[in-house]
């Protein structure tokens, strides 16, 4: 075992941080949904620039080609600059992206991928819908074929950035037999089509980008169709796991820069006594100790959960251990930085602002243990899966 | 970078294992209640035969030269089966004697005529000229030297030379305790903290056993979840029982993760090797912890036997995490440290 990284990789570190250092964006990011779409696709288009999107995707998709181990760096040092997250690229680069280039034919990838790393477009996912959470297979929005067009009604829930999105990763309901895992298609939906209302959901964390999404005969080319019509389950149990597997390392290794952070605030911010620094508070050093220990765990876990991928290629169930330890500990960091600030925790501050808000970033926790399959669901895919346990 | 086992590290690690199930099992903690010493001469004369006793220490002595990350996921076979006797004494002792320059030492420990009990110093203090103070003794039965670890470095003291030993009512029947007082007891060999942080080791090999119990822990439940069957099904069915397993999973793999991280950045001298060990001890420990508990809450009525295993992890998990550093205190040696490279 060993912790190094080759003179390439050291190499490749010092070249990402350089290029970061100089073109990282320095205004804030816009609230409202325009200007919000503007910045994340200007960010991802000037990395396009850069050479540095699509880290390790294929070459041949317009990606670098590298390993997760570079991709991995790349994240590191993203951290480091203090940035939030990919956030309205998250669906394409982390969600979209992995399933076309597994799934999709030729002519899907060849059309989509690129537009991705170019920042072109914006995708959301449309999975979740009023019926159909944890359940997924549940869903029930409807399909139907005419022609070589899929005709679809229904509705679909916790979609981020549906406002300001071009494309959809959609699951409808094709066929309804006895089994539900049969019969659902994924298909990438033009969210620019006729018949699409999307309404937007105010958060806890008061962010513009969560919707819901109603269908009414929106018509679809059936060539938008990934992995065959009825065969859509198999497709998105390969986008969960990717999910689940790397699409969070960007937030594990942020979460790490984030206590560094909370930290340096207790040692500046007065505690609970009004008078000495937080830190000097013995409860809340114990906790703030105990994070940095669990983040330093779950950055070990994310590098041997990278390894793991180098040996297998695919994400297995381990990739629910992390997210679920993810979700844990950063609801425990949102929540210790409340006790940190103390009084100051009556004031809301958004996560966007500079330096960050400790305030929205708690709101914003809980978001963590729910989106990406909910902490319950990940203990029921380990306990099933890893752990064998009976259904 | 790579943070898995290697094949080689596999087969080792399989060996251990089976060495472990084979010739130490579980039961034997039960059937050696009353005897003198938690682990029988020949067996522990055949584990220095297997090179278990020198994994890390040089081939001039005896070992096998390997490197702290085969030696910790060694340890973790040893937490696993929860080895009695006096391992981690023994190769931490070699270690000392290795670089205080006593290769002879070294040598009779690693292939086990030599064992060294770990003594932790109650009140007093341990420098280059020797000890003096209260300690308590684990493991003494059988035993030349102690290893007592302090503040400025680690010093290997003659058995014999603590005088009387009053033998203590222990909370685990897998390791035998006693008090001695010592006037001024003198140091056999002395190793400073700043030529080799030999806590830092211990703390790492500690962590590595409390890994172990942690996956057997998470193992054992899992196992009874499988099998217990009430209102007609078995219990492992009911999210109560498989979320309790679940999360002793995951505070299991991090535990290894972690202190695999800590292993391999102490040995290659990492500028943040403290905060890496440091945080292997805290998840560790915790993983071991909650998980032993949970384990004995799961197995019920059943777990709260003496003739069920459940509660022999629970009780070296909790000799481990006093072992060493106190857990308040490696909670604010963490803090202290900068942040991690």
């Amino acid at each position: 075992m060993d912790l190094d990284f080759s003179p390439e990789q050291v190499q490749f570190r010092e070249e990402v941080r350089t290029w970061l250092t100089e073109h990282v964006p320095r205004e804030q990011r816009p609230e409202e949904p325009a200007g919000m779409r503007e910045f994340d696709l200007g960010w991802q288009r000037t990395q396009w620039e850069g050479g540095w999107a699509g880290i390790a995707w294929p070459e041949q998709y317009g990606g670098r080609g590298l390993t997760l181990v570079q991709q991995l760096i790349w994240y590191e040092e993203y951290a480091r600059t203090g940035l939030p997250g990919i956030d309205a690229n998250f669906v394409g680069l982390s969600h979209a992206g992995p399933t076309l280039m597994t799934r999709a034919t030729e002519e899907q990838k060849a059309f989509h991928l690129p537009r991705i790393l170019r920042g072109d477009v914006v995708w959301c996912q449309g999975f979740s819908e009023p019926g159909a959470g944890s359940d997924l297979a549940a869903l029930s929005t409807r399909a139907v074929i005419d022609g070589d067009e899929l005709v679809v009604t229904g509705q679909k829930i916790w979609t981020s950035f549906a406002n300001i999105a071009d494309h959809q990763e959609l699951l409808v309901r094709t066929t309804r037999g006895d089994s539900k895992h049969h019969g659902i298609t994924w298909v990438i939906c033009d969210m620019n089509s006729p018949g699409i209302d999307v309404r937007p959901i105010e958060t806890i964390e008061g962010g513009a980008e969560f919707c819901e999404v109603f269908y009414d005969e929106v018509r679809i080319p059936l060539e938008n169709v990934v992995g065959g019509v009825d065969d859509g389950w198999r497709v998105a149990m390969s986008t969960l796991s990717f999910e689940r597997g790397t699409a969070f390392t960007a937030n594990q290794v942020r979460l790490a820069d984030t206590v560094e952070k909370l930290i340096d605030t207790a040692r500046e911010h007065p505690g609970p006594d009004g008078r000495r620094p937080a830190i000097e508070d013995d409860e809340i050093a114990r906790r703030l100790a105990t994070a940095r220990a669990e983040v330093a765990a779950l950055r070990a876990m994310t590098y041997a959960g990278v390894c793991r991928n180098l040996r297998t290629d695919t994400p297995g169930p381990e990739g629910s251990m992390l997210k679920l330890y993810y979700a844990e500990v950063a609801k425990e960091v949102g929540r210790l930085a409340m006790d940190v600030i103390g009084p100051d925790a009556l004031r809301l501050v958004s996560r966007w602002a500079p330096g960050g808000g400790w305030t929205g970033n708690y709101f914003y926790s809980f978001s963590q243990s729910i989106g990406g399959g909910t902490s319950e669901i990940q203990r029921n895919i380990i306990g099933d899966r890893v752990l064998g346990l009976p259904r | 970078m790579d943070l898995l086992p290697s094949r080689d590290q596999l087969e080792l690690t399989a060996a251990a294992a089976e060495f472990f199930s084979e010739q130490v099992p579980i039961a034997g903690i039960r059937a050696r209640r009353d005897e003198p010493a938690s682990l029988d001469t020949k067996t522990w004369l055949a584990g220095a035969e297997l090179g278990l006793l020198g994994l890390s220490a040089p081939e001039e002595v005896g070992g096998s030269g390997l490197g702290l990350d085969d030696e910790a996921l060694v340890f973790r076979e040893i937490g696993r089966a929860l080895a009695p006797g006096p391992f981690l004494g023994t190769v931490l002792g070699a270690r000392l004697a290795v670089l205080a320059g006593r290769p002879d030492l070294a040598a009779s420990m690693v292939d086990g005529r030599t064992a060294v009990a770990l003594a932790e110093l109650r009140d007093g203090s341990v420098g280059p000229e020797g000890l003096g103070g209260r300690l308590d003794v684990l493991d003494p039965e059988g035993s030349t030297y102690v290893l007592v670890l302090g503040e400025d470095g680690a010093a290997l003291v003659e058995t014999a030379a603590l005088g009387d030993l009053e033998p203590l009512a222990g909370i685990d029947p897998g390791t035998r305790l006693a008090s001695a007082t010592v006037g001024a007891a003198s140091a056999a060999c002395w190793l400073p903290a700043d030529q080799e942080p030999l806590r830092l080791r211990a703390l790492v090999l500690a962590s590595a056993m409390l890994v172990g119990i942690a996956e057997a822990v998470r193992d054992q439940a899992s196992d009874h979840a499988k099998n217990r069957v009430q209102f007609g099904r078995p219990i492992g069915v009911n999210q109560a029982i498989k979320h309790r397993c679940a999360d002793m999973a995951v505070a299991a793999e991090a535990a290894l993760s972690q202190t695999m991280f800590g292993a391999v950045a102490l040995q290659s001298g990492r500028a943040d090797r403290e905060f890496q060990v440091l945080a292997a001890r805290i998840v560790s420990s915790r993983a071991a912890l909650d998980g032993a508990s949970a384990n004995i809450q799961i197995h019920g009525g059943m777990g709260y036997t003496y003739e069920h295993d459940a509660h022999l992890y629970l009780k070296r998990a909790q000799v481990l995490d006093h072992l060493f550093l106190q857990r308040t205190d490696a909670l604010g040696g963490l803090l202290a440290q900068a942040a991690a490279q």
